[in-house]
């Protein structure tokens, strides 16, 4: 797969979360470090479905222990998390 | 158990028999054995019957000696044989053999001093003609239902609200700030109801009406005196209860039943039953095909164990779907888990089988501290003590082992707990529940939230605690939330009473003997929840009740299928047209986009978490009970087949009395 550049990868994370957990507050405001936990964005079970995202997306499996806020918790975080794992 | 309904007038205008056949004709399912009516020129009563006790003399609206005090009544007082004999020793004199002739009895007797010496479960309506009072009195725990409104002074009442609309003087009306309420705590904290200018009585209450004036007063108070050390009797006492209340529960003229859902709690209740009974029990489980839900091992060990004849209803992919609609009609509101639907589909095979009063187990958990989010509190306070700690947030995973283990998404999971409400907040305890419940709000249309305005159930809540809460242990003050936001609220009502009186299927619970009540909440905490292990008193003294494996057997809560349930292959048509645009926009609760998003997510297998499956269960649930509730209020005749009747009408200036049979007129 070829790699994607940050801004890609940004552009289809917050795509992602904007369809499937914000689809009933279109108004929304969500910043790029936005907390995604607090805000109420995403909740643990969100969570399973960023996993599959990642995976199916951009070939990224997280392992159980790097579920974590500091990769997972925020549209940055998460883009991060891909561009430095992604193959 | 039976239906009531009723009217009061400010001015002597007088009720007519075809305004209160009506109102009896809106909960006739809740009495199919006959029914009656009592009229005076300002006061009607109207009474569906469900032949359990004295079945030859026990019909109702019923009087004492003079016509001077009458009564409907719905429900039981289980030691009415003890009462009897002490009001016949006080002079009075009985007719029937009934508990209903206990309360005119004992109200000519002690007036409101009577509430405290029943036991029972109960909703009634006294005239006292003397007085020119029509009291409304409910048990405990809010075991019996009991609605009323007030119109130009008049009063009127009923076991269902549909009763009072039924009446045509109460308009059905969404109340905004009820349906907000189901959507933060499951079910209307009371006196609120779904419906504007409709409430309910609270639990533990009476409400006196005197020519148009109201006055709201309480009569059981929910205290918690904790011990500092378990009493050495505190297991014999308990074992005394727990079999003089299944004993007094099992006091009725047809045989008692029991419903086992292989749980402690319900295993005890049908252990207890099959031994103290004269009749072999008949059992009832509901049974899944999804393992997470099913419980139908457990449910053969319990039912081989007490030897009893036993039923099961399987629930079918499309069960839930095709029974949802006649569900949201009994209950009469929204809804935010599919969970009631089982529960109506077992009353039902119960009343096909025969049988119309069941013992069952609800209660044990709210006296024992059985349920998760009280093991989910400690938790929580021990971990916000030490927010800094890494290893207190892994006692999350251990409570809630069903859910697997990847599938609660790590650290996710935790700081949800962590971050959901202060330890100073008295409804701490409920927090987690109540954001997760509140989601729901993401998908109101504007118009919803405008109508709601400042409305704030949880500030409400806040300001109606008692004054003793404070005082109480956190475990304590869990307790009484649970049983005044939950128990009563939604439990016994939508999982309970309406679905089980949907078939004419009377429920009776030994763990809401207030005498049991009274010894749990005197036990110190930790011998109801010790560390992880909660009912940990009702599990040492069942060991020798119910088999070893069940005794010592983690909870499971009962649940359901919620969204999938909705979606399958042939799902009804109804669903399609309850979640369209055009009903979305026409009934305006919710934001069309949003709900289009939501069924986008359930049709692809997407929505899997609380927070959509519980949206989806609440929009569905609020569009079926506003056309049903709200739109389509059927106007049913009030048919005499097979029904006793009974008609007593008397006069203000002459209390004779009457009893003629046929249908009213």
């Amino acid at each position: 797969m070829t790699s994607l550049s940050d801004v890609e990868i940004l552009n289809r994370v917050r795509a992602f979360v904007q369809r499937e957990f914000l689809y009933m507050r279109p108004d929304f405001a969500l910043a790029d470090d936005d907390s995604l936990l607090k805000s109420g964005v995403v909740d643990s079970m969100g969570v399973l479905e960023v996993l599959g995202f990642l995976e199916e997306s951009f070939g990224v499996r997280p392992g159980d222990d790097e579920i974590t806020e500091a990769n997972l918790g925020s549209l940055r975080a998460i883009s991060d998390f891909v561009a430095r794992n992604q193959h | 158990m039976c239906g009531i309904a009723g009217i009061a007038r400010r001015h002597p205008s007088g009720v007519s028999l075809a305004t209160l056949g009506r109102m009896a004709a809106a909960i006739r399912h809740r009495g199919p054995d006959g029914y009656g009516f009592y009229a005076t020129d300002r006061v009607g009563f109207a009474h569906v019957r469900l032949s359990i006790v004295d079945l030859a003399g026990g019909a109702q609206p019923l009087g004492n000696e003079t016509g001077t005090v009458s009564v409907t009544y719905n429900g039981e007082v289980y030691n009415y044989r003890e009462l009897t004999r002490e009001l016949e020793q006080r002079g009075h004199r009985f007719h029937t053999a009934s508990d209903t002739e206990v309360l005119v009895h004992g109200w000519e007797e002690w007036r409101e001093a009577m509430l405290p010496r029943l036991n029972g479960q109960f909703a009634f309506a006294l005239h006292d003609q003397a007085r020119d009072e029509v009291i409304l009195v409910r048990d405990r725990f809010g075991v019996r239902p009991l609605y009323y409104a007030v119109r130009g002074g008049d009063l009127l009442f009923g076991s269902e609200a549909k009763a009072l609309f039924a009446s045509g003087e109460v308009a059905p009306e969404a109340d905004a700030a009820g349906l907000d309420d189901v959507f933060t705590f499951w079910g209307v904290v009371p006196p609120r109801t779904v419906f504007k200018g409709v409430q309910q009585l609270p639990p533990g209450h009476y409400l006196i009406w005197r020519r148009g004036e109201i006055e709201l007063r309480q009569w059981y108070q929910l205290e918690y005196p904790e011990a500092r050390d378990e009493s050495p009797n505190a297991v014999r006492e308990l074992d005394e209860l727990m079999r003089t209340g299944v004993a007094l529960r099992l006091r009725a003229d047809v045989p008692v039943g029991g419903y086992l859902s292989g749980g402690l709690d319900s295993s005890i209740t049908c252990a207890l039953g099959a031994a103290l009974s004269p009749h072999q029990l008949r059992t009832f489980s509901i049974t899944f095909d999804d393992p997470r839900f099913d419980e139908s091992e457990w449910q053969q060990t319990v039912a081989a164990s007490v030897g009893s004849q036993h039923a099961i209803r399987h629930i079918r992919p499309g069960d839930i779907a095709d029974a949802f609609p006649d569900v949201v009609r009994h209950t009469e509101t929204p809804l935010v888990r599919t969970a009631p639907v089982p529960m109506f589909l077992l009353a039902q095979l119960t009343r096909e089988q025969g049988i119309k009063v069941v013992l069952t187990g609800e209660g044990a958990d709210e006296l024992f501290l059985g349920y998760d989010l009280f093991k989910e509190s400690v938790v929580r306070r021990f971990c916000l003590r030490h927010p800094e700690s890494r290893s207190r947030p892994a006692l999350f995973d251990r409570i809630y082992p069903y859910l697997g283990d990847r599938s609660r998404g790590g650290e996710f999971w935790r700081r949800f707990f962590l971050d959901a409400g202060s330890v100073d907040d008295p409804l701490f305890s409920h927090m987690p529940r109540v954001l997760n419940t509140r989601r729901i709000r993401e998908f109101y249309s504007p118009a919803m939230r405008d109508t709601i305005g400042a409305h704030d159930g949880l500030a409400e809540l806040r300001d109606a605690l008692p004054a003793a809460f404070a005082g109480w242990s956190a475990l304590n003050q869990a307790a009484y939330l649970e049983m005044t936001t939950l128990l009563s609220p939604y439990l016994l009502s939508s999982q309970a009473d309406r679905v089980g009186m949907a078939h004419a299927v009377e429920g009776r619970y030994p763990f809401l003997d207030h005498r049991l009540f009274e010894l749990a909440a005197s036990l110190p905490t930790s011998s109801r929840l010790l560390g992880l292990k909660e009912k940990e008193i009702l599990r040492r003294w069942a060991r020798k009740v119910v088999p070893p494996t069940v005794a010592t057997r983690r909870k499971q809560p009962y649940r359901a299928p919620d969204a999938p349930s909705f979606f399958e292959p042939k799902a009804p048509e109804w669903v399609e047209e309850a979640l369209s645009a055009d009903t979305v926009r026409t009934l305006g609760y919710f934001e069309p986009a949003a709900v289009e998003g939501l069924t986008r997510r359930c049709r692809g297998g997407q929505a899997t978490g609380f927070r959509e499956n519980q949206a989806l269960v609440a929009i569905l649930s609020t569009h079926l009970w506003h056309r049903k509730l709200l739109s389509d209020q059927p106007t049913v005749p009030l048919s005499a087949d097979g029904a006793d009747v009974v008609i007593v009408t008397t006069g203000a200036a002459s209390p004779a009395r009457s009893r003629t049979s046929g249908s009213p007129s």
